[in-house]
């Protein structure tokens, strides 16, 4: 090998005056292995990065799982949870697998854990146990966040048996065993609470600057001082995981655990209610309801004012402000620009009630099908544009009925117009111009308040009825009295059809109504895909799951100029009682034979 | 010529030639290094005499149809390997960048033991192309001028606006909605009464294209030389103008003008030396904005009315008269038309939007020193060659914005007039700035030298031997790294009495890409000769009866893509972002792949056999060679043994390490034929030569297959895969009862095309794919070609056919796969309806994505068998008795037919070219003068 050396040398002779890089030798790039990087701080945080880059929430807050439910359907029947509710989803086709990206920000989180002690943050103990135990506690919290993921669109019945996920507590590397068999969903939930108790421990309840006074016992113990800690768990650190939001996560697992769905994993509506309670209780219970919540997305001045230490009431975690249009370009109607990609189905419009507070089926509401959109509840108007309503900064009209002379109306022009004849309103702003390209704030809501509100309600009612009280935050009928007031519901009236069913003390139709009334708040960010599924069970799935999606063709009588209005279908929604749990990954099922599939899936 | 002489003495290297060429070599071909004798080469070998080909055939191009004139050539790969690498003198460069006319010779290296020599970078094959040089004798002049017309051998059909319309009323049917257009819509556009109003727009009228387009070339080669010096020039210019006669486009021009030279010098008796020399300028100049090919398969005839005659607005429509007051851009009388929703088109683009213009510049220049050291041991000489090229190429373009307007018709007494317009806010916007981009700067740095030795000892024993070193590296911009080759070499071959020969070469090769340790290996191979004719066949009709085999192992980094891939690294990844407040954004930290060390170099591990003869003192001679070889160790990451989520997209993570698996086999024959004979005034020749090859994907990672009949091993490597169509759904009740194919869409319906479910599961979905046959990636599997000249006086008729059989393909164009707002194409005619079930000939139309129906399957298959007409030449030289004692001392001129005719089952399809400019027939004359 020797004279090879020395041949090639004179060949480098020959080339002297070329660079010689990549020609014997690689040039160099920047590159280390695990320990290398390491010995740089920003490196090693940049491990936990990985999970934060990869949150599982949807990209600029764009509707995704909801355009395979009931409540929209997409204008472009390429689209991927188009493609999944009309027939296409499998294990080897499944937009909503979170197997990839879950798991692998597992792997990083636990990189985090592993080297955490290992890296010199600061020269100082004291400082350096404080970045260690952030960085530990927001990987414990992740590692749970991710999990739950992985479980809401994997986990499933294996012979009938509830099973969830492969648990994955330390990292892997080429030679560990990926052939792994799957436990019990029960002892998944029990990781990740673990977690997450582990998290809050080394995480204070919220990021921010403290003062002297209020130093935490265990760091003045090995020498750490205020400003110590304001550097790792400072205003600077605010919006990183926190306990808080572990809080947020163990109400929104202990939630799905307890429903229909997941009931065999043995954990309880009332775990699901004191969890719940548990956040609820840092706002004063009821009281602490953000009487804007509803419109978050559009809130012009707070969105203006935003800044990292004030976080509107109705947010516990939210993605930082993004000054951009890209959810109106996609959702506009075409007259305005837009490319009226999501359409709120009219099983969605119907959903929401009177402005007296009855459902459109009520024998009480006074719905009219002819008018069917006067004097409904204000929140159909804020989240769908409806025909005739205005849009965009200009306040433009848009007609979606037939009878329209542009490609607002129904069916006009392919993957532009709506294909329901309703558009998008919530998550959009009303005052942006494609035409000039104005771009606003906007911001992702990760998780809400109303949620847990909701999370309260609903497990309430499940554990002690309509009106009973164990949490401390009040009764379902209370929390669901307080959101219908603040959509302006029955503003005078005292809500009648809600008080009547908890006078009656009726569970089921106080169940149906928080079902209802979840739908309607957390419209379009992602959960009554996941929703409609816990709410079933293989035997008894809920007739919305495979309900078609409507539309409305809305035309004009030639002589008196009067709307005619007509229900139309749209697309079907083809499930079936296997399709309340998502399938495992078809290639791993081929590459490891102890990963069991779910039942009915192959 | 002495420096090809040495060369030619110091190498009697195992290398062949094919018998195919065009006129008989009369003694050496350029091989690896060197020349080689022609009778005694090795196999593996072809080559084309181009200098005398052109004089019998113009081409404008030296790729043109190559595999018409040598065997194991396909067109696109030399024994179905891809990426051969093209050497021009030597030195890695752009095929594009040399004119036919200053080539002398094209060898074709196929066999392993032909480019064992080059190291890595030539393991696939080498097309070495040798441009000419000058000769020994007085200042010769040549000129040459050649003109030509192309015209469109066929433009796609598409439906006009009112069949449209009604096609796409019956789509919205076809999906369960209401038509679109009404019956007085379709009246008034079938009326064809205002075109503006109803606009019917065809791309293919001579409002837009010319029938043909010209290309003109002039050359002049300037050559000659003394004892001590020779030279050679080459200048070259030619002028290739559009299809389009519109707008901008009708200043649309490619033009390139060049200088090639070099010079060869015999420095003193033991020292000569070349020096080589190439410039070209390259400008092609075009429209800014949109393609019209493209648009011309995707802008639908019923959209808009691009130019709108100003006499259309009403007199008192005001507004709309202050805004044609003000734009700039009335042509013709006529307005630029738009709509909201189509603010711009490709027509408006031409009148409007700006041109562009491509340039590109190239500058070549090589250097070669020859020592004859006889002085210190007999046979003993030394070569060196160095090259520096570089090549620049930018756009500068004008692009301008254009206001474009909405009319609103109304009837005035039966006459329509514009009310009003709207520009939905488009603006005129004339920047005035030349803007710059796509600049690229490339260079190439080539070097090598070698010591060769040659001597007979006791006339009976030949030997020879070679040690080499060769090297070149690449840089372009933008990529960070370099593309390099280095190796060493060493040769020795012996024959006796030129009837026995043995050769074994070997490389050492050298790649930076992978781990320290593991960056050397050594290629061996070794041929060996028998001339069968010198044992047996003295004195008979049999000249040459050469057999000759080889085996080798050809070590190369073509295939590991990039460097460090054996290294396992984490870094932070630049294209993603993590935050957690306002402002925040950093990279996170990510694994981007598992080690592994033990990552090498991919193996060429071949056998062959040739076999050639010359008989009737030449009048008939054949080469046929058999070859069999295995592409081992191709690089994959290594997926199916980690779960997927080792790695994702975003961020880019990835913990699988790169492996060397894969195993590629191909096996083959190739052949040439040719015949020739002279009477009197009449001379006739003929060469048929051929290439059969199969492919095999002998190794692959099928983990994540279930199915025996879905894996890819054992399968052609260019296999498509596809569904078995069963023709339409019938009705319903047809679909209910058939295997779901919801997985391919969630809208099936009767009409729509029906697949088998090959594995039984009651689903259609990717699983059900089967080999269809081969896509013909690198070259029909079996390629034929022709060539025929026949002389009589001073008339010579020269003909090129080519053929190629046994590849498919698949109608996945939009000009067949048509379904929501495409244009709608000739074929939806046949689309299936209940009432024209029985004789569809096209699935039912949809408005949606058609994703059940345009998937690859049996029923878009075709078969790409066709045979060509490539080339009918004739060439008239005048005689030479003209020219005794004249300036002028020659003068010849021909007319030339380029790609003449096509016979195919599917000529239809295969002469179509959809989103592009159409392919053309070339008819062609031209004159040399030589002074």
């Amino acid at each position: 090998m020797k004279k090879i050396k020395i041949m090639t040398m004179v060949i480098a002779v020959g080339l002297c005056f070329a660079a010689c890089d990549d020609m014997f030798e690689p040039a160099i790039e920047n590159q280390g292995d695990l320990e290398t990087r390491l010995k740089e701080p920003s490196y090693a945080q940049g491990l936990i990065g990985s999970a934060y880059a990869s949150l599982p929430y949807s990209y600029q807050g764009a509707p995704t799982s909801d355009l395979a439910t009931d409540d929209a359907v997409h204008n472009d029947p390429a689209d991927n949870y188009a493609r999944m509710a009309t027939g296409s989803w499998a294990s080897n086709n499944d937009p909503l697998s979170q197997w990839t990206d879950r798991y692998a920000a597992i792997q990083y989180t636990n990189l985090m854990l592993e080297s955490a002690d290992k890296v010199k943050w600061a020269d100082s103990l004291a400082l350096r146990t404080m970045f260690a135990d952030h960085f530990k506690g927001e990987a414990y919290g992740m590692r749970a966040l991710q999990m739950f993921y992985l479980l809401r669109a994997h986990a499933g019945l294996v012979g009938g048996e509830l099973l969830g996920v492969p648990i994955h507590e330390a990292s892997e590397d080429g030679a560990s065993n990926f052939n792994v068999e799957r436990p019990s969903y029960s002892d998944c939930v029990a990781f990740m609470l673990a977690d997450l108790d582990k998290a809050m421990e080394l995480l204070p309840f919220e990021d921010g600057n403290i003062t002297a006074e209020q130093l935490p016992e265990k760091y003045k113990k090995i020498g750490g001082v205020v400003d110590q800690y304001n550097r790792a768990f400072g205003d600077h650190m605010i919006g990183r995981v926190n306990g808080k939001i572990c809080e947020a996560l163990k109400s929104q697992i202990l939630l799905y655990a307890a429903s229909p769905a997941y009931a065999k994993s043995g954990y309880t509506w009332e775990q699901a209610a004191q969890a719940a309670a548990a956040v609820l209780k840092h706002i004063g219970g009821i009281n602490g309801l953000d009487p804007n919540g509803h419109t978050y997305y559009c809130n012009k001045d707070e969105l203006k004012n935003l800044t990292a230490v004030k976080d509107p009431k109705e947010i516990i975690w939210r993605g930082d402000v993004q000054n951009i249009n890209t959810l109106e370009s996609d959702n506009y109607p075409p007259s305005i620009l837009g490319n009226g990609r999501v359409n709120p189905t009219q099983n969605f419009v119907d959903a929401f009630p009177m402005l007296n507070g009855y459902p459109i089926s009520d024998n009480n509401s006074g719905y009219d099908p002819k008018n069917p959109y006067v004097g409904r509840d204000p929140r159909l108007a804020l989240y769908v544009v409806l025909n005739e309503s205005t849009q965009g900064s200009e306040g433009k009209t848009i007609v979606t009925g037939v009878y329209g002379d542009n490609a607002d109306a129904l069916n006009r022009e392919n993957k532009k117009s709506t294909r329901t004849g309703y558009y998008l309103r919530k998550l959009l702003r009303d005052d942006i111009n494609l035409n000039t390209g104005t771009n606003q704030n906007h911001y992702v809501a990760r998780i809400r308040y109303t949620e847990i509100f909701l999370n309260y309600a609903e497990a309430c009612n499940e554990a002690y009825g309509p009106t009973g009280e164990q949490g401390g935050c009040g009764s379902a009928y209370q929390v669901i009295k307080k959101i219908r007031e603040r959509a302006g519901i029955c503003a005078n009236t005292n809500d009648p059809y809600l008080k009547d069913i908890a006078d009656a003390n009726d569970k089921a139709k106080m169940r149906e109504l928080i079902r209802n009334e979840r739908r309607i708040e957390l419209c379009f960010e992602g959960h009554r895909f996941y929703d409609l599924r816990r709410w079933s069970t293989t035997e008894n799935i809920l007739p919305e799951l495979t309900a078609t999606a409507g539309g409305m063709e809305i035309s004009k009588d030639a002589s008196s100029g009067a709307l005619i209005y007509k229900k139309i279908e749209v697309d079907p929604r083809a499930y079936t009682g296997t399709s309340i749990y998502g399938p495992i990954p078809y290639s791993e099922i081929m590459k490891f034979g102890n990963l069991k599939q779910n039942d009915g899936w192959r | 010529m002495k420096k090809t002489i040495l060369i030619a003495l110091a190498m009697v290297i195992g290398c062949g030639y094919g018998y195919a060429q065009d006129e008989q070599f009369k003694d050496t071909i350029p091989v690896m290094f060197g020349n080689s004798v022609l009778n005694e080469t090795l196999g593996g070998v072809s080559a084309i005499n181009m200098e005398a080909l052109t004089e019998k055939n113009y081409n404008t191009y030296a790729g043109d149809n190559l595999q018409g004139y040598v065997g194991g050539y396909n067109g696109n790969s030399l024994w179905g390997l891809d990426d051969a690498l093209v050497l021009i003198d030597g030195v890695p460069r752009d095929i594009n960048n040399v004119k036919p006319d200053e080539i002398a010779t094209i060898t074709f290296l196929k066999g392993a033991q032909a480019v064992v020599l080059y190291g890595s970078s030539g393991a696939k094959g080498v097309i070495l192309i040798t441009t000419k040089r000058g000769k020994e004798g007085a200042l010769k002049i040549d000129v040459r001028a050649n003109t030509g017309w192309n015209f469109a051998k066929s433009f796609p059909e598409y439906l006009g606006s009112a069949e449209y319309m009604s096609a796409y009323n019956q789509a919205r049917v076809n999906d369960g909605l209401s038509p679109l257009y009404s019956d007085n819509d379709l009246y008034n556009y079938s009326s064809g009464i205002n075109p503006y109003r109803y606009p019917n727009v065809n791309f293919y009228t001579s409002d837009y294209i010319k029938k043909s387009f010209n290309r003109s070339e002039i050359t002049a080669e300037l050559s000659g030389g003394s004892k001590y010096a020779k030279y050679y020039a080459n200048v070259g210019f030619y002028r290739q103008g559009d299809m389009l006669n519109f707008g901008e486009a009708e200043n649309d021009y490619t033009q390139r003008f060049n200088v090639r030279g070099n010079v060869d010098l015999n420095l003193n008796d033991w020292i000569t030396a070349a020096v080589d020399a190439n410039v070209s300028f390259y400008d092609q100049k075009t429209p800014a904005g949109a393609n019209f090919w493209e648009a011309a398969a995707t802008f639908r005839p019923n959209r808009v009315s691009p130019l709108i005659p100003v006499d259309y607005i009403d007199p008192n429509a005001i507004g709309a008269w202050n805004m044609i007051n003000e734009t700039d851009n009335i042509f013709g009388g006529c307005f630029l038309g738009g709509t909201l929703l189509d603010k711009t088109n490709v027509f408006a683009d031409f009148y409007a939007a700006g041109k562009s213009k491509w340039t590109s510049r190239q500058f070549q220049f090589d250097t070669t020193l020859n020592f004859d050291l006889s002085k210190i041991t007999k046979g003993l000489s030394f070569h060196t060659q160095f090259g520096l090229d570089y090549r620049t190429s930018y756009t500068t373009s004008f692009n301008n914005e254009y206001a474009s307007y909405e009319p609103t018709w109304a009837n005035y007494q039966g006459r329509d007039v514009i009310v009003a317009l709207n520009n939905n806010e488009t603006l005129d916007k004339k920047s005035g700035i030349q803007n710059v981009s796509g600049s690229t700067d490339d260079q190439v740095i080539s070097f090598n030298a070698h010591l060769d030795y040659n001597r007979t000892f006791n006339e009976d024993h030949n030997v020879s031997a070679m040690v080499l070193a060769n090297g070149y590296q690449l840089s372009e911009s933008g990529e960070y790294h370099k593309i390099s080759n280095a190796n060493l070499g060493v040769m020795a071959a012996y024959n006796y009495q030129n009837r026995y020969f043995a050769n074994f070469s070997g490389a050492i090769v050298h790649s930076a890409r992978l781990a320290e340790g593991h960056r050397e290996a050594f290629s061996p191979s070794l041929s060996l000769g028998w001339n069968i004719a010198k044992d047996f066949l003295q004195d008979t009709a049999v000249d040459l009866l050469m057999l000759s085999a080889s085996g080798s192992i050809l070590n190369t980094d073509y295939g590991i893509d990039e460097f460090y891939m054996h290294k396992g690294t984490f870094t932070q990844d630049k294209n993603t972002w993590w935050g957690w407040r306002e402002g925040v954004a950093n990279n996170p930290t990510i694994s981007e792949r598992g080690a592994n060390e033990d990552l090498t170099f991919l193996k060429r591990k071949e056998f062959s056999i040739n076999l050639k003869g010359s008989f009737w003192n030449q009048m008939l001679t054949a080469d046929v060679s058999f070859f069999t070889n295995m592409m081992d160790g191709g690089v994959i990451s290594a997926t199916s043994m980690y779960p997927i989520y080792f790695k994702t997209y975003y961020p880019n993570s990835s913990f699988i390490p790169y492996m060397n698996y894969n195993r590629d086999t191909r096996t083959g024959v190739d052949f040439s034929v040719n015949f020739q004979k002279k009477w009197d005034d009449f001379y006739f020749k003929a060469g048929i030569n051929g290439t059969y090859y199969t492919t095999n994907a002998n190794r692959r990672d099928d983990t994540e297959i279930a199915d025996a009949y879905q894996k890819r091993e054992g399968h052609a490597i260019d296999a498509i895969w596809g569904y078995e169509c069963l023709g339409y759904f019938k009705d319903a009740d047809d679909v209910a009862n058939s295997p779901s194919q919801n997985a391919l869409s969630g809208n099936v319906k009767p009409g729509d095309l029906k697949y088998k479910d090959q594995n039984n599961d009651g689903i259609i979905d990717s699983k059900d794919q089967i080999d269809l046959g081969k896509g013909a990636w690198y070259g029909s599997p079996l390629t034929l070609g022709l060539n025929i000249t026949a002389k009589y006086k001073n008339f010579t008729l020269f003909l090129l056919a080519t053929g190629g059989f046994g590849g498919k393909a698949v109608k996945n164009n939009s000009y067949w796969w048509i379904d929501g707002d495409d244009k709608y194409s000739a074929v939806v005619r046949g689309a299936w309806t209940p009432e024209t079930a029985s004789t569809a000939t096209y699935p039912r139309l949809t408005t949606g994505d058609g994703s059940n129906n345009f998937q690859n399957s049996t029923y878009w298959l075709y078969k790409t068998d066709r045979f060509d007409l490539a080339k009918v030449q004739l060439t008239y030289d005048f005689p030479t008795e003209w020219f005794t004692n004249k300036w002028v001392s020659g003068m010849s001129a021909f007319v030339n037919g380029s790609n003449l005719l096509t016979i195919a089952k599917e000529k239809d399809i295969l002469e179509m070219n959809v989103g592009s400019a159409p392919q053309t027939r070339f008819y062609s004359l031209g004159v040399k003068v030589s002074f």
